[in-house]
C-alpha cells in the first residue's frame, strides 16, 4: 500500500512535466493545425542546451531559462523555415506529418553526434527530501511541480486576460474569419510557436531534471505520453491537456508500481487506444480527432 | 561474391515486396500505416517461431511460443496469414472514426508501444535478444551454406516479389482500385457515391499487411535472426521515403524506391571509408533519409515516376448509362 502512495506522489511529478509539455503540443496543433512530432526531439535538443549552459558552471534555474529560449527559438525557425513552407504550398495533413516525422529524425540524428551518445544528468542540489505519509520527494521535484503550477497559470492568464490570447483563440477557432476581422494571424501564429517551443523547452530541461540521467534516445520517448495526454483532453484543448496529463500521470506511475516499470509507456497507450474508441474527440474538445464533418 | 549478390537481391526482394504494400496502402488509397514494420516483424516472428524446434532445444538459451517445427511453405503461409489477420484489430481502432492524420500517430504510437511490449515481455518472443537460429527454408533438405541454394532464395525471392508485382498492378487497375483512389481523392464524394470507405480501407489494409507480413518471413529465413532492432518505428519511415522517392500510386516507382533508398542506400554507405567517431556515418544516413523525404516532397512530390494521369472520355462515362438503359 505504501508503494502505491509512494508512486501516487511520483505521479504528482510525472504529471508536471507532462503538463507543461501536452500543453505546449496541444496549443501548436490547436493554434497552427500542424501535429508536430519532432516535439519530443526540441525537447531533447532544449535539454541539451540548458546541459551545455549548466556544464559550464550555471545555475540550474537559468539554464531552464536558457532552454526555453532555445526551445522557442528552435521551434520558431522550425516553422518558419519547414512547417509553414509547406503548409503554404497546400500539403495535406498526411503529408505535414510525414514531414515531421522526418524532421524528427533529422533532428535526432543531428543531435547525436553533437551532444554525444552519452547519458548526461545536470549539475544540481537535490535538496532536502520532503516526506508526507509514504510520499517522499526531492526538493527539486517539489519545485517541478511549482514551475508546472506557475506555467499553467501563465498559460490560462495568457489565452483569457490578454488581447494575444484571444487573437490565439480566435486563430485557432476560425483561422480564416480572424484574418478577416483584422487580426494579423500570421504574427499571432509566429508567437505561438514560440510560446509553445517555450513550453516545450522547459519541459524538457525539467525532464531532465527529474530523471538520474538523460541521452538524445530519450527524445522519442517523451512523445508518447505527451500525444496521449494531449488526444485524451482532446486536440487542441490546453484545458483538455491539463486533465490529459493528471490523468496519465498518475495511471503511468501507479501502474509502474503495481504493475513493472516496463510497462509505463504501454499504460499511456492503452488509455490512448480506448479514448480513440470510445471518445475519439477528447475528453473535452467538441471534434478533435474526429473526421472533418465536411 | 556470391553471398553478396544474393543478399542483395534477398534485400531488393523483399523491400520491393514492403513499398508495393505501402504504395498500395499510402499511394493508392492515402493511409499513412505508421505501423506497417510491425506487420513485417510479426511475419518474421511467426515464420520463426512456426519453423523452429520448441525452445527447449539447443539448451534452452531463447524462449519463445510455439516451435512447431513445421516443414518449408507453412510458415511462410502462416507468416502471410498472420500479417493480414492483425490488420483488422488495428483497423477496427484506427481506421473507422480518426481523421487522417490522427490515424497517422495513433499507428506510429502503436510502433513504439508493440516494440516495448516484445522487448519487455521475454518468454513471448526472447524479448531484446529476439530470435535466433531461425531454421532456413528446406535446411534438412538441401545445404544452405552452398552457392546453389542462395542462388535458389534469391531467385524465390525475387519471383515471389514478381508474383505480388502482378497482382498489385491487376488491383490498382481494376475497379476496386479506381474506388481507392476515388477515395484518396475524396473521401466524402466516394462515400456518396456509395463506396463503403471503411471497407475499402480495410481490405486495403488486409492485403498489405499480407504483403508485410510474407516479406519479413523471406527476410528471417534468410538473416535467420530477428530482434525489435531490425524493427524501429524509424524503418517505416525509410519504407515510406523510398515509395515518395520512386513514385507513390504506381508499382513501377514502388519498386525503384525499394531499390533506389533501402538497397541502394545500404549499399552506397558500405563503400564509404570510415570516418569520424563511430556511429556518425548511420546518424548522417538518418539525416539523409529525412532529407530525401523533406526534399523530394517539396520539390518532386509525385516522385520520380509519377502515377499516370487517368482521365475518363465523357463518352466512356455515358456507355454503362445505356447499357443499362437495354437491359
Amino acid at each position: 500500500m505504501s508503494l502505491i502512495v509512494a508512486a501516487f506522489g511520483f505521479g504528482l511529478v510525472s504529471m508536471s512535466i507532462i503538463a507543461i509539455a501536452a500543453v505546449g503540443f496541444t496549443m501548436q496543433f490547436g493554434i497552427t493545425n500542424m501535429i508536430n512530432l519532432a516535439y519530443g526531439q526540441v525537447m531533447i535538443a532544449s535539454a541539451f542546451a540548458a546541459y551545455a549552459v549548466n556544464n559550464a558552471g550555471v545555475n540550474i534555474w537559468l539554464s531552464m531559462i536558457v532552454g526555453a529560449v532555445f526551445g522557442a527559438v528552435f521551434s520558431f525557425l522550425l516553422n518558419r523555415g519547414i512547417y509553414a513552407p509547406f503548409q503554404r504550398k497546400g500539403t495535406n495533413l498526411i503529408g505535414m506529418v510525414i514531414i515531421s516525422l522526418a524532421v524528427s529524425l533529422v533532428i535526432a540524428n543531428v543531435l547525436l553526434p553533437i551532444a554525444g551518445y552519452d547519458s548526461v544528468s545536470y549539475h544540481l542540489d537535490t535538496g532536502a527530501t520532503f516526506h508526507a505519509g509514504s510520499i517522499a520527494l526531492t526538493g527539486v521535484q517539489i519545485a517541478i511541480m511549482a514551475v508546472a503550477v506557475v506555467v499553467m497559470v501563465v498559460v490560462h492568464s495568457l489565452l483569457h486576460f490578454t488581447r494575444l490570447g484571444k487573437a490565439m483563440r480566435a486563430t485557432a477557432a476560425n483561422p480564416t474569419l480572424a484574418r478577416n476581422c483584422g487580426i494579423p494571424t500570421a504574427r499571432v501564429i509566429d508567437l505561438a510557436w514560440l510560446i509553445t517551443g517555450a513550453l516545450c523547452g522547459v519541459a524538457g530541461v525539467v525532464a531532465g531534471m527529474n530523471s538520474d540521467a538523460f541521452a538524445v534516445a530519450n527524445g522519442s520517448e517523451f512523445l508518447i505520453p505527451i500525444i496521449a495526454a494531449a488526444v485524451l483532453g482532446g486536440a487542441g484543448h490546453p484545458y483538455g491537456a491539463m486533465i490529459g496529463a493528471v490523468i496519465i500521470g498518475e495511471m503511468t506511475e501507479l501502474s509502474a508500481a503495481v504493475i513493472s516499470p516496463e510497462y509505463k509507456q504501454v499504460v499511456a497507450f492503452a488509455v490512448l487506444v480506448l479514448v480513440m474508441v470510445l471518445r475519439p474527440q477528447g475528453l473535452l474538445a467538441k471534434r478533435g480527432a474526429l473526421a472533418a464533418a465536411g | 561474391m556470391t553471398y553478396y549478390l544474393t543478399t542483395v537481391l534477398v534485400y531488393a526482394g523483399v523491400d520491393a515486396l514492403a513499398c508495393l504494400a505501402i504504395s498500395l496502402q499510402f499511394g493508392v488509397s492515402g493511409i499513412v500505416n505508421f505501423s506497417f514494420i510491425i506487420f513485417q516483424a510479426a511475419g518474421a516472428y511467426t515464420a520463426g517461431v512456426l519453423s523452429m524446434p520448441p525452445d527447449t532445444a539447443n539448451g534452452g538459451f531463447q524462449t519463445y511460443i510455439l516451435g512447431l517445427n513445421l516443414p518449408f511453405p507453412l510458415p511462410w503461409i502462416g507468416a502471410t496469414v498472420v500479417g493480414a489477420l492483425l490488420a483488422p484489430p488495428i483497423g477496427l481502432v484506427v481506421l473507422r472514426r480518426l481523421r487522417s492524420d490522427y490515424q497517422a500517430i495513433a499507428m506510429l504510437v502503436l510502433s513504439v508501444i508493440a516494440t516495448l511490449v516484445v522487448t519487455n515481455t521475454p518468454p513471448f518472443l526472447d524479448g531484446a535478444a529476439g530470435l535466433a537460429l531461425v531454421p532456413q527454408p528446406l535446411a534438412n533438405l538441401l545445404d544452405p551454406s552452398s552457392a546453389g541454394y542462395e542462388w535458389a532464395y534469391a531467385a524465390a525471392t525475387v519471383v515471389l516479389a514478381a508474383i505480388v508485382f502482378v497482382i498489385a498492378q491487376r488491383i490498382i487497375n481494376s475497379p476496386y482500385g479506381r474506388s481507392l483512389r476515388a477515395m484518396r481523392e475524396n473521401e466524402l464524394a466516394a462515400n456518396a457515391l456509395g463506396k463503403n470507405s471503411v471497407a475499402l480501407k480495410m481490405s486495403v489494409f488486409v492485403v498489405g499487411g499480407a504483403i508485410a507480413g510474407l516479406s519479413g518471413a523471406i527476410l528471417v529465413g534468410f538473416i535467420t535472426t530477428w530482434a525489435p532492432s531490425t524493427w524501429l518505428y524509424p524503418e517505416t519511415l525509410i519504407l515510406f521515403a523510398a515509395v515518395i522517392v520512386g513514385g507513390r500510386g504506381n508499382n513501377y516507382g514502388a519498386v525503384l524506391g525499394a531499390l533506389l533508398v533501402p538497397v541502394g542506400f545500404e549499399e552506397a554507405t558500405r563503400y564509404i571509408p570510415p570516418f569520424g567517431p563511430p556511429g556518425l556515418i548511420p546518424a548522417f544516413e538518418w539525416v539523409c533519409i529525412g532529407g530525401l523525404i523533406l526534399g523530394f516532397l517539396w520539390f518532386r512530390p509525385r516522385g520520380v515516376i509519377p502515377e499516370r494521369r487517368r482521365v475518363f472520355r465523357v463518352a466512356a462515362a455515358k456507355q454503362p448509362e445505356e447499357e443499362r438503359g437495354a437491359g
